[in-house]
Order: structure tokens, then C-alpha cells, then sequence
């Protein structure tokens, strides 16, 4: 729980550094950017993987999770986690919470990112729904998906989603930067995991923090002993919309 | 040789900068300090834009105790605060690295940088001034041709000595991203400027076209992983320079082997101590100065803990690894909390490569001698720097007792920070950049 505390704060403390260097004389500094945001993904590493082993120690009195066992192929994107993840296991068991799934690999070259055994049974719903909105799509990139890579390919077509557009299955679309990033929207509108796709800290921790800490940067007395925080607080919010802009925007 | 474990280093200087007001702003914290290549300049840039030079007094028989001592030689604005309209970001003007050019006539060259535009300055003396012009008189004002009845040749006159800084060269609108270094080739025809991604190389002739030699840029910038933090020429090959990055690892690069450097001829890096891993290790193993030794056999590069030297030879490790600070370990998230951790300093060679140097917290700085491998941490302070004063060595006591003259972890100040320092070509004359004030030390004369 101190822990849990402990990465709290710091990821709290990073967005508002993150916040402050977007108002600072000079703009926003990509070096700094940088580390912050390298802080903020091992704080969120390290709160997740305490959280999980907080829940796996509630979980032993119901049971194990088996029906995560059928996950295992999809976890297998993910066999090569980064070395700061502390627990290699805990990230192969985020529950409920769809958005825990959309947390990336810190090395979004190299690995894979994590997904979510509970939102699994969606993406391949997904999946087969947009296979036909997304024909374009080369046939690579699924299969590599379902084969367990490490990841899609640099160059291949991310896997589509919902309320895409079909210039979304050119190759390179989305890295020629033809596709406006709505990564936060889509959040706010689908509210459930996004799939896999190579992407760098910024915008999936800009989706973390909007849905988890949201509710966090309250007065003291709100929510407190809340386990999911809920994004009620209207100020809060716009203070963290205006941080997760400040971050995917960079 | 100023030896490092006795009180042989005293103050022979110390300068303030200071606006109108007396007041300490923030326009005026140095941000810079750079010797030229005789060590008879030392010129300073500050956060307000501005340079200050100074000139070492010629050495006088009628008054040896002033041996050498600097004083201000010209002071000018070199760079103002912009806007950029089409961003709506305001440009800084604090000079973020002064570098000289070796000098061929008797003016004096450098050039200063702030975040987005490189300038070259002409420093050079007038002791002389035209008199007797015939379509204007000496105030300056034009005289009515009519009223000129008799054609006289202007001649020169003693004037008092008056050094004026002109801007020969503005390097502009090359730089997407911050510029934090630049640095002179030895081919006195070129030089780069890197920011944050990429890396120019410039002709000093040519003011609206750069080589880009380096680009990490990823096409998709959520990809992007580290950045340019240094980098520097070799002192000898011209084809040749380095760039240091933020995860701790220095690339080597040879202009010969492509237009485009990004593909590294040598790559130095050291594998990480899994017993220092820490939940800040990404952040504190960024590298924030590289520089050549004078041989061009070496570099040394600061992290924010350490400082190492690398063989140029040797790729996986460093040959030296020095702590400045290694207490600091425990207090990073502290240091985070206050924005310390995110400090770039500087690191220094003497002119022999026998001696480096760096800053570090509550106006300490360290010098670490590289063959008795013995270390020294002093101060820059007012209090103890009064003129031909002995700097006293200082220690951090890290735990248990501490002594009388120790200082504790616990009392350090952690705004009063050395992170410019420099040290003269071939003499034991460093300067020291504390802050807006400026300390200038050099060996006693027994």
C-alpha cells in the first residue's frame, strides 16, 4: 500500500511537472519531457505491479484467476518486458479495468505492448469486426498479432479500430502522420481497452492518467479511500485534460 | 601544478553580475563560462542574453602580487528574447554556450547560442578615430555642402582604448528543437550546433544553409526513446566528433564515411550496475556534458553522479569512474521533488589532462587528479573567498560523526549549484560560475 501510495505521488508530482514545463519562458523541453515521462511509466509500473500483488494476495482467498490461462498467447506478445518491470508476471494479470490494458512497454520498439486478459475477449471481437472497415489492412499485421510477435513489424499497418477511417489500413498512414491522433478521445467515447499499437509513452500515459488519476487531484477530503477513482471531480478534470493534452500534444 | 590536498588553490577574483537594479535576477545567473584558446579571455553568458568578457592584466613588475588578474573587458547584449508567432512560444535568451575561435588577426571571434539561433561576434579594440570629415562635423551631424568651402583628409587621433562587439554572422531558423551545444572544428572553417534531435554542421561564411549530419528524429515521435544531451568536435580531426545522449551513451561519428551520420563509427557505452538500480536510474545515467581531452585520445562525460573517461579505443567501459556526489543516491527522489535531479553539469580537463573537473551542490566543485588518483571538493563562496585567500578543502560527512569542519548531507544547499566551470589552456586558472557570481582561482605563488 505504500507503495501504491509512494507511485501515487510521484506520478501525480510528474504530471504537474509536466503541466509547469508547458508554461515555463522556452516552451516544452523535450529532454525533460522525456524523463518525466520516464518517471511517470516507472511509477506506473511500479503501482500496477504492487496493485496487482495487493489483489493476487485478495484473490488467493477466492481462487486463482484461471480463466486468464486462456490469455496466454496474447501475453506471449509481451515475453520480452522491459527489465524495470518489477514482477514479471504482474503485468500478465490486469484486471478488470480495460484501460490498465492500454499501459504500453516502455520500449515500444522492442516489446510489445500489455494486454489485458479481462478486455481480451474485445479485441478479438474487434478484430473481427474490422476486418472488413479495414480490408486495406495487410494481412501481416494481424498475423503477426495472433502469432504472438514481438509486436507488429515497424512499417505494417497498426491494427485498426473502431471509428477509424479506411486510410487508416495504408501502410504508413498513421506514421506519415495522415491520421490525426484522437487517442484521447477515443478513450472518452468507447471508454474500453484500445488495442496494441507501437506507441510511446506519451499518449498511452495521457489515457492512464485521464481515467485513473483523474479523480485523484481532488480536495483532500474527496474520494480518498477509493480503490477506483472515479473522474467526478469537474476541476480536477479540467486540470488533467489540460495535462494530458499538455503531453499528447508534445 | 596545483596540488590537490593542500591549501594551494587561492581566489584572485570574484565577479557579480548584476542588472541596474541591484537586485538578484534571474537575467543575471551565469549560464556559461568559456576561456579562449591563450586563456587571456574568459567570457561568461548569462541568462539575460548577455556576454561578458574578460581580460587577463598583463603581468607588471611593479605590481607582481596582480599577476594576471582578470577584469572586465567588453560587455554586450548578444542575444534578446523572441517570439515565435507560429508556435506562440517565446525564445529564451540565455546564452547556453559561448565557444571561441582560435584567433588569426587582432580581433577576437566567438560565438554564443541561445536556444534557437547561433550568433559570431567580432570583439575587437579602437584606440583610434577618424577626425576632420568634411560633410560632417565631429558631433556627427551633417553639414550643409554649400556651406563647405575648403576640402581637408580626415585623419586619425588617439581616442581612449573602447572594445566594441559587432555580430558578424546570425545562424538562424536551422534548429526545430533546443540548441544545447556547438563547437568550433579544428579546421577553423565549420562548426555544429545540436539540439535535441538533430545536428548541424555550418560554415561560418554561409548563414542561410546547414548540413544536417545528424538526425534521430523518429518518424513517429510518440517513438521517440532519447535525445541529444552534447557533442563536440575532435580537437584534431576534423572529420571526426562526438554526441552524448540521455540514456547514457556516447556515439562517435566520422563525416568521411556518410553525409548523414547516423549510423555511429563507435558506440561507448557501459552496462548498468544492477545494484544501483533505482527508480530514477533512466533519469540520473543521461549524460549532460562530453568533452575531448586536449590529446584527443579521451572524452569525459558527467552524469549527474559521476564522471567518467572513456578511451576512444574502448567501446564497453569507461577507464575512470569518478563519484562527485555518490551521497546523493539516496536522496533522489528528494532531488526530483525539487528539480535538482534534472541539473546539467558541466566537466572540465586541464590543460595537461592530468586534472578534471566538475560542479556540484551548495557551491562545491571537484577536482579529481587522474594519476594520484586523489580528490579535492572545495568551495565557492564570499564568505571564503576574500582576494589571495586560501580555499579551503571541503568534506560531505555521509553518515556517523561528523567532524567539526564537515558538512552534512542533510545541510547541503541544493540552489546554490556549480554547474559552468572552466579551466585556463595551460595554466592552473579555473573559473567558477556560482550562481550570478563569478569566482576566479589560481594557484598560490610561494
Amino acid at each position: 500500500m505504500e507503495v501504491q501510495k509512494e507511485a501515487q505521488r510521484i506520478m501525480t508530482m510528474s504530471v504537474w511537472k509536466m503541466y509547469h514545463s508547458r508554461m515555463q519562458r522556452g516552451g516544452l523541453r523535450l529532454h525533460r519531457s522525456l524523463q518525466l515521462s520516464l518517471v511517470m511509466r516507472n511509477a506506473r509500473d511500479l503501482y500496477l505491479s504492487a496493485k496487482l500483488e495487493e489483489e493476487d494476495e485478495m484473490a488467493a482467498g477466492v481462487g486463482p484467476g484461471e480463466d486468464f490461462a486462456g490469455r496466454q498467447p496474447q501475453l506471449d506478445l509481451q515475453a520480452p518486458s522491459p527489465p524495470h518491470l518489477e514482477g514479471a508476471r504482474a503485468p500478465e494479470r490486469l484486471p478488470q479495468a480495460p484501460l490498465e490494458a492500454s499501459l504500453l512497454s516502455p520500449q515500444p520498439l522492442e516489446t510489445p505492448p500489455l494486454p489485458s486478459p479481462s478486455a481480451s475477449p474485445e479485441p478479438e471481437p474487434m478484430e473481427t469486426q474490422e476486418e472488413p472497415s479495414s480490408s486495406p489492412a495487410p494481412p501481416q499485421s494481424r498475423t503477426s498479432w495472433s502469432r504472438g510477435a514481438s509486436g507488429p513489424p515497424p512499417g505494417a499497418t497498426k491494427p485498426s479500430r473502431k471509428r477509424r477511417s479506411s486510410s487508416l489500413g495504408k501502410i504508413g498512414a498513421a506514421e506519415a502522420g495522415l491520421v490525426p491522433s484522437k487517442k484521447a478521445k477515443l478513450v472518452e467515447e468507447e471508454g474500453e481497452r484500445q488495442p496494441q499499437r507501437q506507441e510511446g509513452p506519451f499518449p498511452s500515459l495521457a489515457r492512464v492518467l485521464q481515467d485513473r488519476f483523474s479523480g485523484l487531484i481532488l480536495p483532500p477530503q474527496a474520494a480518498k479511500g477509493s480503490e477506483e477513482p472515479k473522474a467526478s471531480c469537474r476541476q480536477g478534470d479540467g486540470v488533467l485534460s489540460i495535462m494530458v493534452r499538455a503531453v499528447v500534444a508534445f | 601544478m596545483c596540488k590537490r590536498t593542500k591549501e594551494d588553490v587561492c581566489v584572485t577574483k570574484t565577479f557579480r553580475h548584476r542588472t541596474r537594479k541591484r537586485k538578484k535576477a534571474i537575467a543575471d545567473i551565469i549560464s556559461t563560462v568559456e576561456f579562449n584558446h591563450t586563456g587571456e579571455l574568459l567570457a561568461t553568458g548569462d541568462k539575460g542574453g548577455r556576454v561578458v568578457i574578460f581580460q587577463r592584466e598583463q603581468e607588471s613588475k611593479n605590481q607582481p602580487h596582480r599577476r594576471g588578474e582578470y577584469n572586465v573587458y567588453s560587455t554586450f547584449q548578444s542575444h534578446e528574447p523572441e517570439f515565435d508567432y507560429l508556435k506562440s512560444l517565446e525564445i529564451e535568451e540565455k546564452i547556453n554556450k559561448i565557444r571561441w575561435l582560435p584567433q588569426q588577426n587582432a580581433a577576437y571571434f566567438l560565438l554564443s547560442t541561445n536556444d534557437k539561433t547561433v550568433k559570431l561576434w567580432k570583439v575587437s579594440e579602437r584606440d583610434k578615430r577618424p577626425e576632420g570629415y568634411n560633410l560632417k562635423d565631429e558631433d556627427g551631424r551633417l553639414r550643409d555642402p554649400s556651406t563647405i568651402t575648403t576640402l581637408r583628409v580626415p585623419v586619425l587621433r588617439p581616442m581612449d582604448l573602447m572594445v566594441e562587439a559587432t555580430p558578424r554572422r546570425v545562424f538562424a531558423n536551422a534548429h526545430t528543437y533546443h540548441i544545447n551545444s556547438i563547437s568550433v572544428n579544428s579546421d577553423y572553417e565549420t562548426y555544429m550546433s545540436a539540439d535535441d534531435l538533430r545536428i548541424n554542421l555550418w560554415n561560418f561564411e554561409i548563414i542561410n544553409q546547414s548540413f544536417n549530419i545528424v538526425d534521430i528524429k523518429p518518424a513517429n515521435m510518440e517513438e521517440l526513446t532519447e535525445v541529444i544531451t552534447a557533442a563536440e568536435f575532435h580537437p584534431h580531426h576534423c572529420n571526426t566528433f562526438v554526441y552524448s545522449s540521455s540514456k547514457g551513451t556516447i556515439r562517435l561519428c566520422d563525416m568521411r564515411a556518410s553525409a548523414l551520420c547516423d549510423k555511429h563509427s563507435k558506440f561507448f557505452e557501459e552496462p548498468e550496475d544492477p545494484s544501483n538500480r533505482s527508480f530514477f536510474s533512466e533519469i540520473i545515467s543521461s549524460i549532460s556534458d562530453v568533452k575531448f581531452s586536449h590529446s584527443g585520445r579521451y572524452i569525459m562525460t558527467r552524469d549527474y553522479l559521476t564522471v567518467k573517461v572513456w578511451d576512444l579505443n574502448m567501446e564497453n567501459r569507461p577507464i575512470e569512474t569518478y563519484q562527485v556526489h555518490d551521497y546523493l543516491r539516496s536522496k533522489l527522489c528528494s532531488l526530483y521533488e525539487n528539480d535538482c535531479i534534472f541539473d546539467k553539469f558541466e566537466c572540465v580537463w586541464n590543460g595537461s589532462d592530468s586534472v578534471i573537473m566538475t560542479g556540484s551542490y551548495n557551491n562545491f566543485f571537484r577536482m579529481f587528479d587522474r594519476n594520484t588518483k586523489r580528490d579535492v571538493t572545495l568551495e565557492a563562496s564570499r564568505e571564503n573567498s576574500k582576494p589571495r585567500a586560501i580555499l579551503k578543502p571541503r568534506k560531505v560527512c555521509v553518515g556517523g560523526k561528523r567532524r567539526k569542519d564537515e558538512i552534512s548531507v542533510d545541510s547541503l544547499d541544493f540552489s546554490k549549484k556549480i554547474l559552468h566551470t572552466a579551466w585556463h589552456p595551460s595554466e592552473n586558472i579555473i573559473a567558477v560560475a556560482a550562481t550570478n557570481n563569478l569566482y576566479i582561482f589560481q594557484d598560490k605563488v610561494n
